[in-house]
């Protein structure tokens, strides 16, 4: 187990080496200096080569490519050209906005993908299931941003449920609304992966066997079938990771979420690099990371697998 | 066996999820420490004022921010030597008066006595514990700021003071321009003499900064420490979510009844960067002042109390590259583009009416504009056809438009388009981020683009100088690379005139060139607003646009 | 973006399906006309397509037309009636004409995007399963990379850097959605490599290039069309975010996520036509092609059918 672990860490080290250079080049090859911004629409030819050089961007590419590589080995992101904000600060200062709505999403999506994946497998074929089923598709083919939008019209301004979006003073309901419109995609995934692998479970001989023991339907559902059905939603989970802090730069956006996705999208307007770079490592660290530990849990609902 | 892993992997999730809460929890917690309530209700009765802005600054520190959003902060924590009336003339500030040598040359600032820094910063005491601020301080700061090392954007703003180059070259470890009389008095002296040199002065970079508190921060830190003279002290700063400001106890001013200013405990800027949800929270009460109404909700804001609009001293025009075809060396061509968009229309649907046509460079409200100088672009579809034929282009031309990605640029590029259309010139659309189009623009390689110009300081000299004359070709600010010998002397001579009935003139003649040359396309001057709740009072929209608001006298009469 | 993991997981192509030929094409197709969501999806495709086509045909207006500066005042954001199905926007350019035109945008992008991840992964992910080793160590790492950048970020920086421009939206979207394709068509001829045929193919003396394309590609193409189908719709919604969040096609052309956030702030004061058909227009077409790519794997793939 041990030995797996570090196995796949040592193994998502290329990887995350690979995100850093592609990075990396994309910030160094695309037109347009942040120093000229930085001084702003009238600026003076030789203050701008001299911020150039205080930044560093005046060294050839490959001194910054290869300063930039041994800075990273030590998380030393450097500093925002913006403020002069160290990136790691800026970073963690933004990721609890960011964390919490990752998890209530994921909470969220449990919640609705679950119940629903498993009544539409039990009552397969019925109305129950057909609505379930739509409910689930319709939330893999809409979009987050319409979906977000559609959630603000409808509880800030004609319910007013919703007091409004941004932080407030960090209550939790300003969190509802992004958890919801965040969670729509990944429960309607999980419902449909839910009903899939409960109707294979289902017909699996132990559940037969479970039945033919003359356990009642709910207590063979419970304990044996929904056991399996955990494995869909760890999949979901780990795939999604993906989507979600790509979702997260969507949603941080309708909603005024002081959140990593929002540091990024102003980042990348503001050719931030240091940032850019910070939040693209992180995040690629973030994934990886989710999806080691979703393949770690495997084991845990199924027991044929293991890892040696 | 796997059971029991599985409880661990339950047990590592809740206390996962019950840090993130628990972080919150101290989060709340040290926020309540700085200001107790925390119910937007009770933040109301606390006496400060909320307001929602639309992105979160830069750089609090003067020396190095260049954006609005920055200065509308920097406005509350810091003072330079003198700023403007309602109208646009200077006033005294930091500065109680000024002599001005005959020759103009020599200008001698009698300071305000009983000006302290701030004593505390980010609930912190400060290094300079509160003391007063003397003309050492100033003579500190000019140097700090134009030291080729601190590498300030707009250092050279000031490049006529005695000394700047030898400074800029490192011959001299200070400027030889700026002096100490006495305590009191401020000696600076400058090259030629320079009609809008007090202006200049008014820039908010120019403010007097505390040196112990600089030099223990750094430049690095010193944006999140900022420390200054003004009304308000800096609180805290919560990245893309807040900045908060609080009263400064020791403020040097009182008002007519000697009572102390400020009024208020305090101010919250919230980051809000949709403006349909500022307008919303706006209108549920729960921030007391928005920095934009956007077009939807224009006509109901206009119809409040607290709203108010002035004309900006800016201007949004399209420059032509004049150093590239199809525009160089072109005037019909320039002209029949001129000719041939309906800035009335544009403004009135697109703008919902919130800006004024503009015919030329300068804006009304500044030195020298005057709607009669001819030529005067109107609509005129036959004249623009004709103009056409007359540059070449009897079938029409083809030519794309770049502006810098804003939903505002897009609406305004969509409907010149389709108006340009009618004239048979077929204009495509690009959109680019500000950062590429100043680099382009730079260096002159796009044809036709978006910029606009909004005043570093209330005089001509800051648009047709700036923008428009040979010497600032490229980066310092003439983009469309308009080079004309008349237009150069003109200016040149406006700059160092004393005589204002003769610059006056001088700039009136320019203006008429620049007109006639039409470097630029130009579309409208643009109108500022300001929106605040109907309780908030004694708040004056300022002349040089609202984000230049001074929170000292506002107050709240709930 | 599930669909890629269970296709990986439980879409081994059964050998015998190659002696089989056409018929279990035929057998597919017969399946898949009993499926009835996957032909409403399939219509619902088809529909749209035909509308993209014959655009002109079907809308009374030009997309680009503002009526605003013709007919003045009450052109500009009127409500839906007869005149204007889905109403006109700020500059009284009729919606349902837009919403039309933007089809033919969504499905370019979608189209183009997609081939480009279909031929990148297809070739890597063959390349790797075929060679082993060295290639497939490289190409496997290349195909993580890809995975783990935050592609939103990465399109998003392509395109906000770079001019605007539709190849560069395909493209750029390409780059970041091929790693999927890799790694089915990798697993794909991993699994095929081991057949027989193959493996007589090779002793017989067949070159690489003759091997791979006469008897592994065949092979592998029915996962990856079902794969494509299903790639269509995330691409779509792809494609709206960055047009939503300004980035994409640039106006005037009617891109819908675009005209969603051109839309947005008069969405919140009650003039919620011109976001609200956009959206529905996004989610037809992504609906479509899930429900058609469920269809289509199900049909594809009897194993599977419940």
């Amino acid at each position: 187990m041990l030995n797996y672990i570090i196995r796949r860490l040592i193994g998502a080290v290329p990887v995350i080496l690979g995100v850093v250079a592609v990075v990396f080049i994309l910030t160094t090859i695309v037109p347009g200096d942040p120093a000229r911004l930085m001084v702003g629409q009238r600026g003076n030819p030789e203050t701008i080569a001299k911020i150039r050089h205080e930044m560093g961007l005046d060294r050839p590419v490959m001194v910054q490519f290869v300063d930039f590589m041994k800075d990273a080995l030590t998380f030393n992101l450097g500093r925002s050209y913006r403020n002069n904000m160290p990136v790691v600060q800026a970073i963690l200062t933004r990721l609890p906005v960011t964390i919490k709505l990752a998890i209530f999403s994921m909470i969220i999506a449990v919640i609705i993908g679950v119940p629903l994946g498993i009544i539409s497998a039990v009552k397969r074929y019925t109305w129950m299931d057909y609505s379930a089923m739509i409910f689930a598709i319709l939330g893999i083919s809409a979009p987050v941003f319409w979906v977000g939008l559609l959630a603000v019209v409808l509880f800030c301004k004609v319910l007013g449920w919703i007091p409004g979006t941004g932080l407030g003073n960090g209550e939790l309901i300003y969190y509802v609304l992004p958890s919801i419109v965040l969670g729509v995609r990944p429960g309607a995934l999980i419902a449909r992966l839910t009903r899939s692998s409960m109707l294979e479970t289902i017909r699996q001989d132990y559940i037969r066997t479970a039945r033919a023991k003359g356990l009642a339907e709910s207590i063979v559902i419970m304990k044996h079938a929904l056991r399996n059905a955990m494995i869909p939603v760890v999949t979901v989970i780990g795939i999604e990771t993906a989507n979600l802090l790509s979702g997260v730069v969507v949603t941080e956006q309708i909603f005024s979420m002081p959140g990593l996705g929002r540091l990024s999208v102003e980042a990348l307007l503001n050719r931030d690099f240091p940032v850019i770079r910070g939040t693209v490592l992180f995040m690629a660290l973030l994934f990886v990371l989710a999806n080691i530990i979703v393949d770690l849990s495997y084991p845990f609902f199924d027991p044929r697998i293991k890892y040696d | 066996m796997h059971r029991k892993k599985f409880v661990l992997l339950i047990a590592l999730l809740f206390a996962v999820t019950t840090l993130a809460g628990c972080g919150q929890k101290a989060a709340r917690q040290r926020g309540g420490e700085q200001q107790s309530p925390q119910q937007p209700s009770a933040e109301g009765s606390e006496n400060i004022l909320r307001m929602a802005i639309m992105a979160n600054p830069r750089n609090l520190d003067p020396v190095f921010a260049t954006d609005t959003s920055s200065s509308r902060i920097i406005y509350q924590i810091f003072e330079t030597l003198v700023d403007y009336d309602k109208d646009g003339n200077v006033q005294p500030l930091l500065a109680e008066s000024w002599d001005v040598s005959p020759d103009k040359k020599t200008y001698t600032f009698h300071l305000r006595k009983g000006v302290h820094f701030h004593k505390t910063v980010a609930g912190e005491p400060t290094t300079n514990g509160g003391r007063e601020v003397t003309a050492d301080d100033w003579v500190w700061t000019f140097n700090y700021i134009l030291n080729p090392d601190t590498n300030s954007p707009r250092a050279y703003f000031l490049d006529m003071i005695k000394g700047y180059k030898d400074y800029q070259d490192k011959k001299t470890d200070h400027i030889a321009g700026i002096s100490k009389v006495d305590d009191y008095t401020l000696k600076i002296e400058i090259d030629y003499p320079f009609a809008p040199f007090l202006s200049v002065l008014a820039c908010n970079t120019f403010s007097v900064l505390p040196r112990e508190d600089v030099e223990k921060y750094g430049k690095e830190q010193f944006n999140f420490h900022p420390v200054g003279t003004g009304p308000f002290k800096f609180e805290k700063w919560i990245q893309d979510d807040k900045i908060v400001l609080s009263r400064n106890d020791n403020y040097w001013q009182k008002d007519k009844n000697g009572n102390q200013l400020p009024y208020l405990d305090g101010l919250e800027f919230r980051v809000i960067t949709d403006l349909a949800m500022e307008w919303t929270e706006f209108e549920l009460g729960n921030v007391d002042q928005i920095e934009e109404v956007a077009d939807p909700y224009y006509a109901e804001a206009k119809a409040k109390k607290g709203f108010q609009e002035t004309a900006e001293p800016a201007t949004y025009f399209y420059c032509f590259n004049l150093q590239k075809p199809p525009f160089k060396d072109n005037k019909a061509l320039r002209q029949a583009f001129n000719y041939a968009i309906d800035r009335k229309a544009l403004i009135d649907i697109v703008r919902n009416g919130r800006a004024l046509p503009a015919t030329g460079v300068l804006p009304p409200g500044i030195m020298g504009y005057d709607e009669n100088i001819q030529p005067k672009y109107t609509y005129d579809l036959e004249k623009a056809k004709a103009l056409l034929k007359e540059a070449g282009y009897p079938d029409g031309i083809k030519v794309e438009l770049v502006y810098n990605t804003s939903d505002t640029h897009k609406s305004i590029a969509e409907a010149l388009q389709a108006q340009l259309k009618n004239a048979g010139i077929d204009v495509s659309l690009k959109n680019i981020d500000w950062s590429a189009l100043l680099d382009a623009a730079d260096k002159m390689e796009i044809p036709f683009f978006r910029m606009g110009w909004t005043a570093d300081y209330p005089d001509p000299d800051n648009f047709l100088y700036v923008l428009l004359n040979s010497a600032n070709i490229g980066a310092r600010g003439n983009y469309s690379g308009f080079n004309n010998k008349k237009f150069d002397e003109l200016t040149n001579q406006a700059r160092i005139e004393i005589d204002q009935a003769k610059r006056t003139e001088l700039y009136k003649q320019a203006e008429a060139i620049a007109r006639e040359e039409a470097p630029w396309l130009f579309i409208y001057h643009y109108t500022d607003h300001m929106l605040v709740q109907d309780y908030v009072k004694n708040a004056v929209k300022p002349f040089m646009g609202e984000y230049t608001m001074k929170y000292t006298q506002v107050k709240l009469e709930k | 973006m599930q669909t890629k993991k269970s296709i990986n997981n439980t879409a081994p192509v059964k050998s015998k399906r190659m002696s089989e030929g056409r018929s279990l094409w035929m057998d597919a197709w017969l399946r898949l006309r009993k499926n009835k969501s996957a032909t409403f999806g399939l219509t619902l495709v088809i529909i749209i397509c035909l509308a993209a086509i014959f655009a002109p045909y079907i809308t009374r207006y030009d997309p680009y037309k503002q009526l605003i500066w013709t007919e003045g005042i009450k052109a500009k954001l009127a409500p839906p009636s007869a005149e204007h199905w889905f109403g006109t926007d700020v500059y009284g350019r009729d919606i349902y004409t837009r919403v039309v035109y933007g089809a033919r945008i969504s499905l370019q992008i979608g189209f183009a995007a997609t081939g480009m991840s279909v031929i990148i992964g297809v070739v890597l992910g063959s390349l790797a399963g075929y060679y082993g080793g060295f290639i497939d160590d490289f190409i496997s790492w290349l195909t993580n990379v890809v995975f783990a950048f935050p592609f939103l970020l990465f399109v998003l920086a392509l395109v906000a850097y770079l001019p605007p421009s539709l190849p560069l939206m395909y493209s750029a979207i390409g780059v970041v959605s091929w790693a999927s394709f890799a790694r089915v068509a990798r697993g794909q001829v991993m699994q095929v490599k081991r057949n027989e045929y193959v493996e007589a193919a090779t002793a017989v003396g067949g070159g690489d290039s003759r091997i791979l394309f006469r008897h592994i590609l065949p092979n592998i193409l029915a996962p990856i069309i079902v794969q494509a189908t299903l790639e269509m719709g995330s691409i779509i919604l792809l494609e709206s975010s960055l047009s939503f969040l300004g980035f994409g096609v640039q106006p005037p052309k009617p891109a819908w996520g675009f005209m969603i956030s051109e839309g947005k702030q008069f969405f919140l004061s009650g003039q919620w036509w011109w976001s609200v058909f956009p959206g529905i227009a996004i989610m037809v077409l992504v609906l479509g092609f899930n429900l058609f790519g469920d269809g289509l794997r199900d049909a594809l793939d009897p194993r599977l059918k419940q």
